[in-house]
């Protein structure tokens, strides 16, 4: 990990509405020029922690510090957020919204201005400028809110589920200004359930279900500790072998291929040879490491 | 400052530019004058022509005067003097209905029939006849002694007809003490003469000695702001439960808290949508005022004089300071409504109560022009729901001491400033909880901790 200070200290703090217990006994560090998967099922208390980052709520108890200091209204202008509930005014036009939340960010006057455009231009929203958001589509929405996160150059980037609803091309485009901040130094701190693009994306991740952490570490060292036993297969035949407990902890099945885990006490070589007597034709197997998919899902299913 | 500046111009120029204003502003004085007029234009409306009545008198004296009472005085409404001492304001709805429908009594046709030797129940059935077959609206039967205590009926189709068997009752009245008059040998033109009524002139006790003639301006005045501020307070406190409500509905609001605090937040949408409410009632304003001073202009060529209000230029003030006062104290209920509901429809439930407040701060216009002074007057010109209203009341009828005015306005003011941030605070934790509906220990918990 960096050696900098981070940019996000969490710090054991608990988060209650009523009987319900949102985040509890949650600590976390982020640091700068990094970019931090905040992951879990749904209800497992994302939002809950990323709201008491941004100061809309404070914790029960615990403490967080943002760039080294308790957040304060000042602090907020240096993040940037893109809350998971989308919502634009629907009957502005897209450029005077976009003012709109520069200058709640500090950010006005022709320098806004030529921000907007910069922005609308990079995420080929151009020729929208002047339409109400309402005549939007979905994905166009998303973009234009994405913009009104970023527009102030936020030292801090927190986006909530930022992907969802957005096609591949537009995926890409925010993947590539997300590194982008990312080279410059900037913190970013992501929130999703797509676990292919966080495998992507992400430097250092979080596991969070049933408000508690469960997992934390850089994608590395997480997937190196799951690396274990798991096995990438394309074959004919052998559907016995693999049906079999004793051998094979779980099967997943893709179209081009599976992908098992070991059950405990099993190698890959007593696989192997136990698929080659079953007379199966293997065309690939190879050693891999576990996607964060099926740690994500390992894990979460273990706590249950 | 600076975002607290961006929340007031984008509530304001989203307002201003929408097509909905433009069209409330230009059409709003049209149809607020079309409300004024139409009633009298419904009722001056002559259904049918002239009702006939038929006379049957069996005093055998009395028909020319109640003729002559009936058909000369009808159209013009009676004891003139009494009506235009009586200042219109002090009028109810009851009255003016009354008066426009005494205006109504267009025509009677009169005739008289005589006995001829029939009996009455003769002369009845005949004239019911005539009254079953349309040619006939109706008939009075005057009885014999009816100048001494007989009691005079009226037969009619549409006995229902409240204003015509008013005025026929009272065109009676005076034929018969027309008659009665002539029979003792009293001259009716010096009886006329001797009943003129008295004006009574209200002359203010000022310190500078003497009276300065007070002619009920000043009622006119606090009565006419009453009346804008409980228009403005309807009109606009719906669109402040709109502008908080919004963010609620299109899910802004996260995206603003993580910016903005929420104080400044509702303060800048209060001071956006009241800059709006401004904007219109100036344009209105300037559009009475030419209106005014062009007509002013027109009676002064005619060679009309000009009456100028008696108002000491101070009432101006206190008028716009409690104005602003009564606006802002209902438009932060408003928003604090809007803080607690998640969509507009349920925010309209909840305002109807809101709009019966100001209507009692009005009523109690009254009994505080009465006694002024009392400690009844005292008590709810100092609470801020009714003090916009209450307190102007004192100040035009006898102003009170300067620190009881400043008093009431420092409780006002301070009123609004509490239900601001308590409504901000409401407004952050309800965001939070979205979708369920607040209840009311759940709000207060929300104003202590948030």
């Amino acid at each position: 990990m960096s050696n900098n200070l981070p940019t996000v200290s969490i710090d054991h703090i608990n988060k209650s509405f009523g009987d319900f217990t949102a985040v509890s006994d949650l600590s976390l560090a982020v640091y700068p020029g990094r970019v931090y998967g905040l992951l879990g099922p749904n209800g497992a208390g994302k939002t809950t922690t990323i709201r008491m980052i941004v100061n809309i709520t404070a914790p029960d108890s615990g403490r967080i510090e943002v760039f080294g200091r308790q957040i304060t209204a000042e602090l907020q202008d240096r993040i940037g957020y893109l809350p998971e509930e989308r919502g634009l005014y629907r009957k502005m036009k897209v450029g005077d919204q976009l003012k709109f939340f520069a200058a709640l960010k500090n950010i006005d006057g022709r320098e806004a201005g030529q921000r907007v455009d910069r922005w609308l231009a990079r995420l080929k929203l151009t020729e929208w400028k002047n339409r109400k958001s309402s005549e939007l589509s979905k994905g166009m929405q998303q973009k234009v809110q994405f913009i009104t996160a970023i527009i102030h150059e936020p030292d801090l980037l927190i986006l909530d589920e930022p992907f969802s609803g957005l096609d591949p091309v537009n995926v890409e485009i925010l993947k590539e200004i997300i590194l982008e901040q990312r080279a410059a130094g900037k913190t970013i701190i992501l929130s999703t359930h797509q676990m292919e693009l966080a495998e992507k994306i992400c430097d250092d991740i979080c596991l969070i279900n049933n408000s508690r952490k469960v997992l934390e570490g850089s994608i590395r060292e997480v997937k190196r500790a799951f690396s274990r036993n798991a096995v990438a297969l394309r074959l004919e035949g052998g559907d016995d072998v693999l049906a079999n407990r004793s051998l094979v902890s779980k099967i997943e099945r893709h179209s081009d291929g599976v992908e098992v885990l070991l059950a405990a006490g099993t190698d890959a070589q007593a696989l192997l040879q136990r698929l080659i007597a079953a007379g199966a034709k293997i065309e690939r197997f190879e050693m891999i490491e576990p996607s964060l998919n099926n740690i994500f899902i390992e894990k979460v299913s273990e706590a249950e | 400052m600076k975002k607290f500046f961006a929340v007031v111009k984008r509530e304001y120029v989203q307002r201003v530019r929408s097509r909905m204003f433009i069209l409330i502003t230009v059409l709003g004085p049209v149809v607020i004058s079309f409300f004024g007029v139409a009633p009298a234009l419904i009722f001056s409306i002559k259904a049918g022509g002239p009702i006939r009545i038929a006379v049957v008198d069996q005093t055998g004296k009395l028909y020319q005067s109640v003729y002559e009472s009936v058909v000369d005085n009808a159209g013009t409404p009676k004891s003139t003097s009494e009506q235009m001492n009586a200042n219109a304001l002090n009028k109810n709805a009851n009255e003016r209905f009354q008066q426009i429908g005494e205006q109504q009594e267009g025509s009677f046709e009169l005739e008289e029939v005589r006995p001829e030797g029939r009996s009455l129940d003769q002369i009845k059935r005949a004239l019911d006849q005539r009254v079953l077959a349309k040619e006939l609206d109706g008939y009075l039967i005057l009885p014999a002694n009816l100048l001494q205590d007989g009691k005079p009926e009226y037969f009619g189709r549409n006995t229902g007809d409240v204003f015509t068997r008013k005025f026929l009752q009272e065109a009676l009245s005076r034929a018969v003490r027309q008659q009665r008059l002539a029979e003792a040998h009293i001259d009716a033109r010096i009886v006329q003469e001797l009943s003129q009524p008295v004006q009574l002139d209200g002359m203010r006790v000022s310190a500078g000695g003497g009276g300065v003639r007070d002619s009920g301006e000043g009622f006119a005045l606090v009565f006419g702001a009453g009346f804008i501020m409980y228009l403005t307070i309807l009109m606009y406190g719906q669109m402040i439960l709109g502008a908080v409500i919004e963010e609620k509905e299109t899910r802004i609001a996260e995206i603003l808290f993580s910016s903005v605090k929420p104080f400044t937040l509702m303060m800048g949408k209060l001071v956006g949508v009241s800059l709006v409410a401004l904007t219109q009632l100036a344009i209105w304003g300037l559009a009475f005022a030419a209106f005014a001073v062009y007509g002013a202009g027109v009676l002064a060529a005619r060679g009309v004089p000009l009456h100028i209000p008696n108002v000491p230029l101070v009432n101006f003030v206190y008028f716009g300071l409690f104005f602003l006062l009564g606006y802002f104290i209902y438009s932060t209920i408003y928003a604090l409504i809007g803080s607690m509901v998640t969509t507009a429809q349920e925010g309209g439930q909840l305002s109807m109560p809101v709009v019966l407040l100001p209507l009692i701060g009005f009523y109690l216009f009254l009994p505080v022009s009465r006694s002024p002074d009392s400690s009844f007057a005292f008590w709810v010109s100092m609470f801020p729901f009714f003090s916009p209203m209450t307190m102007l009341t004192r100040i035009v009828t006898q102003t009170p001491p300067l620190w009881q005015i400043v008093l009431s306005l420092l409780l006002g003011f301070g009123t609004v400033a509490l239900l601001t941030w308590s409504a901000a605070r409401i407004y952050r934790v309800g965001m939070l909880m979205a979708g369920k509906k607040a209840t009311i220990p759940e709000v207060m918990r929300w104003v202590r901790q948030a």
